[in-house]
């Protein structure tokens, strides 16, 4: 099977592709075909050319912790638990999350989840709970990655500089069920950053890999 | 103002560094990765605490017995008193953070029966305690984020430590961002860097931790304790990359190990150790999986569908994703893994090394646990030792001025350079690979003297020429350097396992299987240039 990937070999130089050849299991998770391409043996590509190893982050590899986020035959995914075998077509397409800057190949920066969340201080402080909290929501939004898939197929969120989409929009509800006396501070940073521009096609919820219902978080923080 | 460097943004980093934030301490917060890929995330099972309002005729006291004999007496009694007499205030430290713990109808956190632990002490947040524990230190660091009071680093890799007459001053970091080394002063430097997976390869935990933090430490003066011990866990099931954990709660559910001979199911350790034999010690089930020939299964299936939805989805999900298991209908195929490592930096009560200002917490640190580790006190151990060196840190003068390390950091920067410029295809990961099959044979489950002996020679040739070849530079810089110090501490390892001729804990020796009062010590190993030198701590310099 052929694997197409988007490369890249630093945040300034141009973007280009090179195909490579899988000859492993198809019940290999992505992540295994990687290493299979890198590790296997000297890495060439279908035309026996030489080339440098394919970068890409990991960490857990059981899909818990985000760090392989990619986009995989057009759909923002993590490398870990997407299997060869329920791929369609005769070949993969790879290529590293496009709403990021590219640091090399598949290694993208996210920088900006964490920073968007630091600048609008969002964190919950002294624990003061909210009557209406829902423990159900507050725990599912407390397991979110900060992976990016929900920014990758937002089609709101472009580049993070003023709309910050829904992995945003989770952790101010978390924030704000957690201590009601910075409620009505983090609405208006909510309002501002996500509410306002969110278009509400939900596709985030499609691709979250901790299936975190934002619907209902954005409910939430709607509620007056 | 006081400036402190903390090494890893898993929960005990992050929790020294909200400490040290608190005191108007400046933390530098390094990580390769934010903490969301910390190995932290996937502690699932829950954290230790006695409260006020505990089971009837549970204690401190009770505690702080189950946590000494569960790690065979070698963990130190007045270390183990802290830790226990502490657990309340954590719990409600990490409630008042706004972690979501897992709660009864009046919003209390509920708690649950943990192996090795004679009441229930175990506060869980569903499957995803520490996941749930790094969210909410995650929003109180942002907090002081917000205040510059911590400032954090990522793509930022731990190099060495800049240490002068036995004192730290500071780290020597590698900028992946800007693809350059960068030296950092500090008052104190804490490692948080967890455990030592890379050693075996496929483990229960993250690839990154990598052990890479001791060996080069060690090499510099540091003095390891305890490497001998490692947990391995009896049930999680094999996939090419690693190894997924079948949570303990399988058989605490009534799951059943068996191995099938002659078309019939043997129990065997229902028949060995009776109708508890599933529900033994994670040492003692390992040791009798590794004596079984065939493959051994966990079977749950008999529990029913309602039960397996209700209380181990988890483990439905994880069988049915990595291994193609229908566990409704088929047993698991499982088999021990390393999961666990209770040696690491030998460290004083307040968590500093052998060398002044540089402390360790969480795994990475040996305290505690002593020759095995309690489910629940991990993460208990990560929190508190956090909390225990920020205290001291910020109670200490300002170390002052540090000397010159120009000649150093020059030294450092041009053997960068020249591994930089190599033009090789051979990768490091190849090296990686045969140490981790050495260790699997040679550090497994049961050790004797020969075949330790075997590891030791075989690390010895990796190291031997290590240092001689040239790698591939197109993968991550740190993947390059790091390399000799995990072979080193690989080596480091081996030797303390061959030291102690007695089995106790984690540690069995098939030529030597009894406990002996001689051992009942902790082993210390410091490296002075290339020899390995190990001692039993009789005088209790680390730990009493």
């Amino acid at each position: 099977m052929r694997v197409s990937i988007l490369r890249q070999k630093s945040a300034e130089s141009e973007p280009y592709r090179e195909i490579f050849e899988y000859d492993g299991s198809p019940d290999n998770t992505i992540a295994v075909l990687l290493d299979h391409i890198n590790y296997n043996d000297d890495i060439t590509d279908i035309y026996g050319k030489r080339t440098d190893r394919i970068s890409w982050e990991c960490s857990c590899l059981q899909g818990i912790c985000g760090a392989c986020a990619m986009v995989i035959n057009g759909v923002p995914a993590l490398a870990c638990e997407t299997f060869v075998r329920d791929l369609k077509g005769e070949e993969i397409d790879i290529r590293p999350l496009s709403k990021f800057p590219v640091i090399r190949d598949l290694i993208v920066d996210r920088t900006s989840i964490h920073e968007n969340l630091k600048q609008t201080n969002i964190y919950i402080g002294e624990y003061q709970p909210s009557e209406k909290s829902s423990h159900a929501q507050q725990y599912i939004t407390a397991k979110c990655l900060k992976c990016g898939l929900c920014l990758e197929v937002c089609p709101n969120y472009v580049n993070g500089r003023n709309f910050f989409g829904a992995v945003f929009a989770n952790d101010c509800y978390l924030a704000a069920s957690r201590n009601r006396s910075k409620s009505k501070e983090i609405r208006g940073v909510y309002s501002k950053h996500f509410g306002a521009d969110c278009s509400r096609s939900l596709s985030c919820m499609d691709v979250c890999p901790m299936k975190i219902p934002t619907i209902t978080s954005i409910a939430m923080m709607n509620r007056k | 103002m006081k400036r402190v460097l903390v090494i890893g943004s898993g929960i005990s980093g992050m929790a020294c560094a909200v400490r040290c934030a608190r005191h108007g301490v400046h933390v530098m917060l390094v990580s390769p990765d934010p903490s969301e890929r910390s190995q932290s995330i996937m502690a699932a099972g829950g954290i230790n605490a006695v409260i006020a309002d505990c089971d009837a005729g549970d204690s401190v006291a009770c505690h702080i017995e189950d946590t000494l004999k569960g790690g065979c007496y070698l963990g130190g009694r007045r270390a183990v008193t802290g830790l226990c007499e502490n657990g309340e205030e954590i719990l409600k430290m990490l409630v008042g953070l706004g972690t979501v713990f897992s709660v009864d109808k009046q919003g209390q956190p509920l708690r649950r029966a943990f192996g090795g632990q004679t009441y229930k002490r175990t506060y869980y947040c569903g499957a995803s305690t520490g996941k749930q524990i790094v969210s909410a230190l995650v929003m109180e660091a942002r907090r002081f984020e917000a205040e510059g009071l911590i400032e954090r680093r990522l793509r930022c890799c731990f190099h060495s430590a800049l240490i002068h007459d036995g004192v730290c001053y500071g780290a020597l970091l590698y900028d992946e961002t800007a693809n350059k080394p960068e030296a950092v002063l500090a008052d104190a430097v804490v490692m948080a860097t967890g455990g030592q997976n890379a050693l075996f390869g496929k483990t229960t935990g993250s690839t990154q931790c990598d052990g890479y933090a001791e060996g080069r430490l060690f090499m510099q003066g540091a003095a390891l304790k305890n490497l001998e011990f490692i947990q391995f866990h009896p049930t999680t099931i094999e996939t090419p990359q690693k190894r997924m954990l079948i949570s303990e709660a399988a058989r605490g559910e009534g799951g059943r190990l068996f191995y099938e001979r002659d078309g019939k199911r043997i129990y065997f350790m229902e028949e060995k150790y009776g109708a508890k034999g599933n529900l033994m010690t994670r040492d003692v089930i390992s040791r009798e999986m590794g004596a079984v020939k065939e493959q051994v299964y966990l079977d749950i299936s008999f529990l029913g569908k309602k039960l397996i939805d209700e209380r181990l989805p988890e483990v439905r999900d994880i069988c049915a994703k990595y291994g193609s298991i229908d566990v409704y209908t088929q047993p698991i195929p499982v088999s021990p893994s390393v999961h666990f490592f209770m040696g690491g930096f030998a460290v004083h009560s307040h968590h500093e090394t052998n060398i002044r200002s540089l402390f360790a917490v969480g795994e990475c640190a040996s305290m505690y646990h002593g020759a095995n580790r309690l489910g629940g006190n991990s993460l208990l151990a990560a929190m508190y030792s956090g909390g225990v060196a920020a205290e001291e840190i910020a109670g200490r003068p300002e170390v002052g001025r540090a000397p010159d390390f120009g000649k150093f950091i020059s030294q450092e920067y041009d053997k960068m350079q020249e591994r930089q410029s190599a033009d090789s295809p051979f990768p490091v990961m190849y090296i990686r690979d045969m140490l981790a099959e050495s260790m699997r044979s040679h550090m497994g489950i049961v050790r004797d003297e020969k075949s330790l002996d075997e590891g030791i020679s075989d690390v010895e040739h990796l190291l031997s020429v290590a240092e001689h070849l040239r790698y591939d530079s197109s993968v991550r810089h740190y993947t390059n350097y790091s390399l000799t110090g995990i072979l080193t501490l690989a080596r480091a390892t081996l030797q303390c396992a061959r030291s102690r001729k007695e089995s106790r804990g984690a540690h069995y020796r098939s030529d030597a299987p009894k406990t002996s009062d001689e051992y009942g010590f902790s082993t210390i190993i410091t490296y002075d240039g290339g020899s390995y030198n190990v001692r039993l701590d009789k005088e209790h310099e680390y730990e009493s």
